[in-house]
């Protein structure tokens, strides 16, 4: 009887030990600390985290940390390659021979793509969430204007596009779907700023430039309007931001060195829309990875002003710009320490050409050649509001005007303010240009206030400047290949092609 | 051995060596005390039938007392009994067991008959043993003595050249560094090809070290695997540990010390060569004129220690096995080093008749200390051996102006190898703690009842500390930061075994069970910047003044499972085994949690029908043939899911929360199957001196686990699909010989495998062309493809066809060269007017002119071992090798681009100049671009003296004086020759191959990795 009850004691513990784990799962995961999209959405802050979430995918190497503004910069006629050992894809961007397979762009197109489908999120999230619509739609309208942003810089390059305007949870959804042409992205484009522009505030929480405002909205509507050559609207949107710079915050600051000089500050007035990196912060994937300075930085400079001599101007650039104009000493390196020893700029290690300084001279808490820098890049500032109303203007009134003229004379008036001591360089604009001169004088003013910061390929390619600036007698950096009917688009990366064949065709000539 | 542990131990072992060494001296203490002594003293000689030898190591026990002792190295034993009515069991594995009664003899000499006929040996299986004859799978066996033949990282290491089928590669010769497993290829492109070890019965358990090895077990077929389901794909490493053996305490004490140096040395420029080199480069060069041989800074004469001691034995009731093991090795470059030290207590109770209960725990220290190499991207900290290639040899260690460290002048501004090596500290603790209780009752006769709970936990610790004094550290005033992980896994089997002999001809045996397993694993960390001092390492994280952002994480998964098999032998002859396994996994979507994955095998031993019984010439003779399906759910957890991921975003200075899509839902997603098929033999010849086994196997992987690319403008780039399929097939053979047999013995293993790997289908038939590269060799683009009809880890590139002479075409195409010396590159290919590629050359070089430029996998690897024994005499010879394989190698690449960045090979010399124009080597020119092409594929073919090893057995006679049981003394060399055409320094390269997608897909890869070492040894095996 014991016995048997001894037995029975026994099996009773097997068959405990061996039950005690089963049976308590149902194989469901139950993840902790993942994101689930399902659940993010509840609150009207959840919504502006992926509208924020946008807004730092664009501050990555991928997009404003390099790539894609190393292209646009190598692209122009402002910057040349310097050292030749650069990569191949990049002296391709630069020398007119690129591919289908180019790596620049193989990395930076995804990126844009994954800022949109963020700004998706966030306006599939708050709509979801059925707010009234003054509590919504300024959530909607801020990612509508990071979606008009991306697709603004994509149009520009490749031309037709996939154009994707929801959230994708089925990416097979769109898997067959065919470019859409770049007269309706720009109409697109144009319905998101529009509903931006109405629906945003006047400034920002600390009138911080980081994030889109009423005026934001505006600018790029000018700016979209000017690349369409529909001078009208263009200058009607300037004006509005003109007429309404006190309201926004908006003017020129005093001294252009101020420009670039990181930390420059989050409110800084000049800045319409700025690109915010925190200085020697690893964001992971590429986030928050600045490497602008050493981009263009002199190879062989002493830290933390050396970099690898990759995007450097041709020596017409500099031996053109009048070396009374304050803007060039801003603008360029040419001369620099190395090894403890102020050297001039023909005795560089690498290449022997004055480099560019917008980004490198003042790269602020940074790595070591500046990466990971503390710039707050300007995608668009207020001088370009006004050379735009300027070129409007005068594109619709069939010439200079006062008014006109006047925009541009503030710009020269602040760049005479030579770190406070006033020179007379450059004069005045004087009254009287014809049409064509003074729209010449605009896209010249516009080359050099601007100079490196991304603006000069797309307004050769908005003007159809190329064949001149490339092949004309006085080209900065001659490309006697370059090809109209080709080289103002890009290809779109072959893979997308292979993966979606309905994409098809490629841009002519690739 | 104590004083040794105090002397040598640092403070970290210090706590564990003592309290190791007490334990093992209590145990000694209360084993004495056991062995009291008895009435009747015998002795005598154990020799084999087979050859008349003496044979060591014979079990000889006094039946029912569990008192017993083991024959030395003359086969020689001696013991007291307690009466003469005592009966001694004498056996030996290979030898039918003997029973004597002891009688009035105190003299009992002994002949044990071989076991020709079964090769009774058992070899261990899934959820079982089968007796060696009775296997139908394909399984391989290595011995403990295999094992241990060199002092070894780890036991997989030891493993390398012992199995057909089995390729076992170096990830690198770091100390401690992981090694990469594939047994018959690689199954999948995206989920991890490791095979799963099972140790002791615990799947995913601790790997002991080699010496706590008592045999280990391949298993390679379907039928072999599938009874772990959808674990099975990659194969099974089955791993028994050491237990006691009835008899009294044996004590054995197995101690070595090693010195080694790095494999081999790349023949750089000279200092004055350089200078000549670079001046063409970069004509305003200025040499600074110091001279370094940077591989004489960075490598030093490293060295290991390995020892270990156990101590075994039992009586009826209870047998145990206690164990502890040193590992310790100096690294061949400065600052690096590995540690291993473990415990391990086998211990097994008999409580009564039915009921065996027992418990395995195993505790482990691994502490390393790495030499920064293998990196990812050497922006300005290359890796120590990357950077002692290509840093000018014209440089000081220190600049003599600033007392500095000196900083690459040519290049980006990077820090000396000397600098990274001495400055730079990265360490990594690891302590697993494992457990393992199991209880095995006897229900009724034939059926048995067992079932084991398993817990294992690793916990890991990494810090990294990059001061001041580099460049590196400098800029960012030193950066610090400290890791940690952990990581549980919890299992439990139950399984039934009923087994029995029907009518004498019907021999049944049929196992059923089912088991939970869960794991779940946690990490965090943080990194700082800026310091005050240099002094605190990454121990004052507090006290930096910039913060990155810290991170933490949680993974959990489960898996559920029922198996059950089938044994069924009719006559001895036919044999049968049927194999299912239902798994559930909390890894896979919603829709697909459960699986069944079911095997079968036959197999017929021909030698034991009638007309082959008295056969002189065949001893065995055995066909097998299996088929089955196996898993691979090899991919992370949470993987299924859609889910968004944070953003480092900075808005009005300061970061803020922020998310962004990344990741699409499949709620289909299930695991890979793999169906193998494999046909085989063994054959045993002339009384087994002659044993070979052949196979040939298949093996298809369809619903590949494929990050397939999707659309980048839908906002994410791959989605993970069950698209695909993989194929390996290959065959395999092994021949053991014992060529001689009578004083002088010599014993020959010999395997060889060839695995033939190929992409069946991808998504859309497309190709899928990727890149694997050292980061800061910018510019590379793609350089591998995954193509249908090739092997997974083709390269790809563009065919060199030499150098440009004066008056060639030059053809052109961005970043090409087009001058006399520049290189030239083969126009193959173009597109017509619609873009579509047209097979013709088109006059111009560009990303169309690629094609497949290499294959990474080996024709064939092999090994071969001889063993050879006179007296007391014994030699081991252990050459292993691997035969056409591609190598494409990036260090060769960045150092002889010759474009003016670094130093280079010797191959330079031979570059392109007015003057030497009959060459492949173009001239050194500053603006050329990188680029994949035939010039860096390499044959990576070699043959490789592993181990060479001289012992020597003291004659019992002495070592009975000393109180021993055995004494060899021994010499080894390991790694001393390798023969090869590779160019690079070593043939055995495993660049970026880590993690399941990389390693499966980058193969033959070569960039600056820690070299292998070639060791001396010598070392002693006592037993008392």
């Amino acid at each position: 009887m014991t016995k048997m009850k001894n037995r029975a004691t026994k099996y009773l513990l097997f068959s405990l030990l061996g039950t005690l784990f089963l049976g308590c799962t149902d194989l469901e995961e139950k993840p902790v600390g993942i994101l689930a999209p399902e659940s993010l959405f509840k609150t009207p802050k959840d919504v502006q985290t992926a509208i924020f979430g946008a807004y730092g995918w664009i501050a990555t190497e991928r997009l404003y940390g390099r790539q894609f503004v190393t292209a646009l910069l190598l692209r122009s006629d402002m910057a040349d390659i310097g050292d030749r050992g650069t990569p191949a894809e990049r002296q391709q961007v630069n020398d007119f021979n690129m591919d289908d397979n180019n790596n620049m762009v193989k990395v930076f197109w995804p990126y844009w793509y994954q800022v949109i489908s963020s700004a998706n999120a966030a306006i599939s999230g708050a709509e979801a969430l059925k707010l009234p619509e003054n509590e919504g739609n300024p959530l909607i309208a801020e990612a509508r204007f990071i979606r008009a942003f991306s697709y603004y810089h994509l149009v520009r390059t490749f031309g037709d596009i996939p154009y994707i305007d929801r959230f994708i949870t089925d990416p097979n959804s769109v898997k067959e779907i065919s470019k859409t042409p770049a007269a309706t992205v720009y109409q697109n484009i144009i319905a998101d700023l529009q509903f931006a522009k109405q629906w945003l505030p006047d400034q920002q929480p600390n009138s911080v430039r980081s994030r889109a405002s009423k005026g934001t909205a505006t600018s790029y509507l000018a700016s979209v309007y000017l690349t369409m050559a529909d001078y009208q609207k263009s200058y009607t949107e300037a004006k509005f931001v003109i007429d309404n710079e006190a309201k926004f915050g908006y003017g020129l600051v005093a001294d252009f060195q101020d420009l670039f000089r990181a930390p420059e500050p989050n409110n800084l007035k000049e800045h319409i829309f700025a690109i915010d990196f925190l200085g020697q912060q690893n964001g992971g994937g590429g986030a928050n990875d600045d490497i602008m300075p050493p981009m263009t930085g002199v190879r062989g400079g002493d830290a933390p002003r050396s970099g690898w001599s990759v995007a450097v101007p041709s020596m017409a650039v500099y031996n053109t710009w009048d070396s009374r104009d304050y803007r060039k000493q801003v603008s360029f390196t040419d001369s620099l320490l190395i090894k403890g020893i102020l050297q001039p700029y023909t005795v560089f290690d690498n290449t022997k050409r004055p480099h560019i300084a917008k980004y490198a001279r003042y790269a602020g808490n940074s790595n070591a050649e500046g990466r990971y820098s503390d710039h707050n890049y300007a995608a668009m500032r207020y001088a370009e509001v006004l050379l735009i109303a300027a070129e409007a203007l005068a594109e619709t009134s069939n010439g200079s005007n006062p008014e006109s003229i006047g925009y541009l004379n503030r710009i020269r008036a602040r760049a005479r303010n030579r770190a406070g001591k006033q020179t007379n360089f450059p004069e005045d604009v004087a009254a009287g240009l014809g049409k064509d001169a003074f729209i010449d004088l605009v896209m010249e003013e516009r080359r050099l206030e601007l100079a490196f910061e991304y603006h000069r390929w797309y307004d050769i390619k908005r003007r159809k400047l190329g064949e001149k600036a490339f092949k004309g007698s006085n080209a900065l950096e001659p490309h006697a290949n370059f090809d109209a009917n080709r080289d103002y688009l890009m290809p779109l990366p072959r893979v997308e092609l292979q993966v979606n064949p309905n994409l098809a065709p490629q841009n002519p000539g690739y | 051995m104590k004083r040794y542990f105090y002397l040598k131990s640092r403070s970290p072992h210090r706590l564990m060596v003592s309290v190791l060494c007490q334990f093992l001296y209590l145990g000694l203490l209360s084993a004495m005390s056991y062995a009291r002594p008895l009435d009747v003293s015998v002795g005598g000689t154990v020799m084999g039938t087979d050859n008349n030898a003496p044979l060591p190591g014979v079990s000889v026990v006094v039946k029912g007392t569990g008192q017993g002792t083991t024959t030395n190295t003359s086969g020689e034993f001696k013991l007291n009994v307690p009466s003469p009515a005592s009966v001694l069991v004498f056996s030996f594995v290979g030898y039918l067991s003997q029973e004597v009664t002891v009688g009035n003899r105190q003299i009992i000499d002994i002949r044990l008959e071989a076991d020709v006929k079964a090769l009774s040996e058992v070899v261990v299986v899934g959820y079982g043993t089968v007796k060696k004859s009775d296997i139908t799978g394909s399984v391989s066996s290595v011995s403990a003595e295999e094992m241990t033949a060199y002092p070894a990282t780890g036991a997989v290491q030891a493993l390398q050249g012992r199995a057909a089928g089995v390729q076992i590669q170096a990830n690198n010769g770091e100390p401690g560094a992981a090694y990469k497993v594939r047994i018959r290829g690689g199954t999948s492109i995206n989920a991890s090809s490791d095979p799963i070890y099972v140790v002791d019965g615990f799947v995913g358990g601790a790997i002991p070290p080699p010496e706590d090895i008592a045999s280990l077990e391949v298993l390679k077929d379907a039928s072999a695997t599938a009874i772990y389901g959808s674990r099975g794909a990659n194969g099974v490493i089955m791993i028994t540990t050491k237990r006691g053996k009835t008899g009294k305490p044996r004590i054995e004490l197995n101690t070595s010390i090693s010195s080694q140096n790095e494999i081999n040395r790349l023949d750089l420029l000279s200092p004055t060569q350089f200078v000549t080199y670079i001046k063409e480069a970069r004509p305003t060069y200025v040499t600074p004129g110091a001279s370094t041989d940077w591989q004489d800074q960075i490598f030093r004469t490293g060295g290991i220690q390995n020892h270990q001691l156990s101590i075994s034995g039992g009586s009826d009731a209870v047998s145990y096995y206690l164990s502890g093991a040193l590992y310790d090795q100096k690294g061949v470059i400065l600052n690096s080093g590995f540690k291993r030290f473990s415990i391990t207590s086998n211990v097994e109770v008999k409580a009564n008749s039915k009921l065996k209960i027992g418990l395995n725990l195993f505790a482990q220290r691994n502490s390393k200390q790495q030499a920064y190499t293998q990196e990812g991207s050497g922006g300005l900290t290359p890796g120590v051996v990357a950077s002692a290639f290509k840093f000018e040899p014209d440089q000081a260690i220190r600049d003599p102006q600033t007392g500095r460290f000196t900083i690459s002048r040519v290049n980006d501004p990077t820090d000396n190898p000397y600098a990274i090596a001495t400055q730079l500290q990265n360490e990594s603790v690891n302590d697993r703690v494992q457990g393992n209780l199991f209880a095995e009752y006897d229900i009724i006769d034939h059926l048995k009842f067992r079932t084991t709970l398993g817990a294992t936990t690793n916990s890991g610790r990494s810090g990294y500390f990059a001061p001041t004094t580099l460049n590196v550290g400098r800029s960012v005033g030193g950066e610090a930061s400290v890791n940690g992980s952990k990581s549980t896994q919890l299992l439990n089997e139950n399984y039934l075994t009923y087994s029995r002999v029907f009518g004498g001809i019907h021999d049944f045996s049929l196992m059923g069970g089912y088991s939970y397993q869960s794991s779940s694993s946690e990490s965090w960390g943080g990194t700082g910047q800026s310091f005050i001092t240099d002094a605190v390492s990454y121990w004052n994280l507090d006290g930096s003044s910039v913060w990155q952002s810290p991170n933490s994480s949680l993974v959990e998964s489960q898996i559920k499972s029922f198996y059950s098999r089938l044994n069924y032998s009719l006559l001895d002859r036919y044999l049968f085994t049927a194999n299912i396994r239902r798994d559930g996994s909390s890894n896979f979507s919603r829709n697909n949690k459960f699986a069944t994955f079911p095997s079968g095998a036959f197999a017929w031993k021909m030698s034991n029908e009638p007309f082959m019984q008295n056969s002189n010439l065949i001893s065995q003779w055995k066909w097998r043939v299996s088929y089955g399906l196996t898993g691979n759910q090899a991919i992370a957890p949470y993987q299924t899911l859609a889910r968004f991921s944070n953003v480092f975003t900075v808005i009005d200075g300061v970061p803020v929360n922020a998310v962004r899509p990344t990741t699409v839902a499949n709620d289909d997603l299930t695991w890979e199957t793999t169906a193998q098929f494999d046909v085989g033999t063994d054959i045993s010849l002339f009384k087994n001196r002659i044993n070979l086994v052949l196979d040939y196997y298949r093996m298809v992987t369809r619903d590949l686990l494929f990050s397939v690319q999707l659309p980048q403008y839908s906002g994410y780039a791959t989605q993970l699909q069950n698209i695909g399929s993989v194929e390996n097939k290959g065959f395999e053979f092994t021949i053991n010989t014992r060529n001689l047999v009578g004083d002088l013995k010599w014993n020959t293993d010999f395997n060889f495998s060839m695995n033939r790997n190929k992409v069946l289908t991808l998504p859309g038939g497309t190709d899928l062309e990727y890149s694997a590269s050292p980061g800061h060799l910018v510019g590379l683009g793609s350089t591998h493809i995954l193509r249908e009809g090739y092997p997974v880890g083709s390269f790809l590139g563009w065919i060199y066809d030499g150098v440009y002479q004066e008056g060639d075409d030059f053809l052109p195409g961005g970043g090409f060269e087009r001058t006399p010396g520049g290189e030239k590159y083969r126009d193959i290919n173009g597109k017509d007017a619609q873009g579509n590629l047209t097979g013709q050359p088109d006059g111009k070089l560009n990303s169309d002119d690629r094609t497949i430029v290499g294959n990474p996998n080996p024709k064939f690897i092999w090994g071969l071992n001889n063993e050879l024994s006179y007296k007391g005499f014994d030699l081991n010879v252990f050459f292993q090798g691997s035969q056409g394989n591609d190598i494409l190698s990036y260090s060769l690449m960045e150092l002889n681009l010759l474009a003016g960045n670094n130093n280079a090979t010797t191959e330079a010399l031979n570059r392109w100049t007015p003057a030497n124009t009959n060459t492949n080597v173009p001239k050194a020119s500053a603006g050329r671009s990188r680029r994949v092409s035939t010039r860096w594929i390499y044959n990576g073919s070699y043959v490789r003296l592993k181990n060479l090893a001289l012992g020597y057995n003291f004659p019992s006679a002495l070592t009975q004086k000393l109180g021993m049981t055995k004494l060899r003394l021994y010499a080894s060399a390991q790694n001393i020759l390798t023969f090869t055409k590779y160019p690079g320094y070593d043939p055995e390269v495993n660049y970026a191959s880590s993690g399941a997608t990389d390693s499966n897909r980058n193969l033959g890869l070569d960039y600056g990795s820690y070299p292998n070492a070639k060791s001396y040894t010598v070392g002693l095996n006592i037993g008392f």
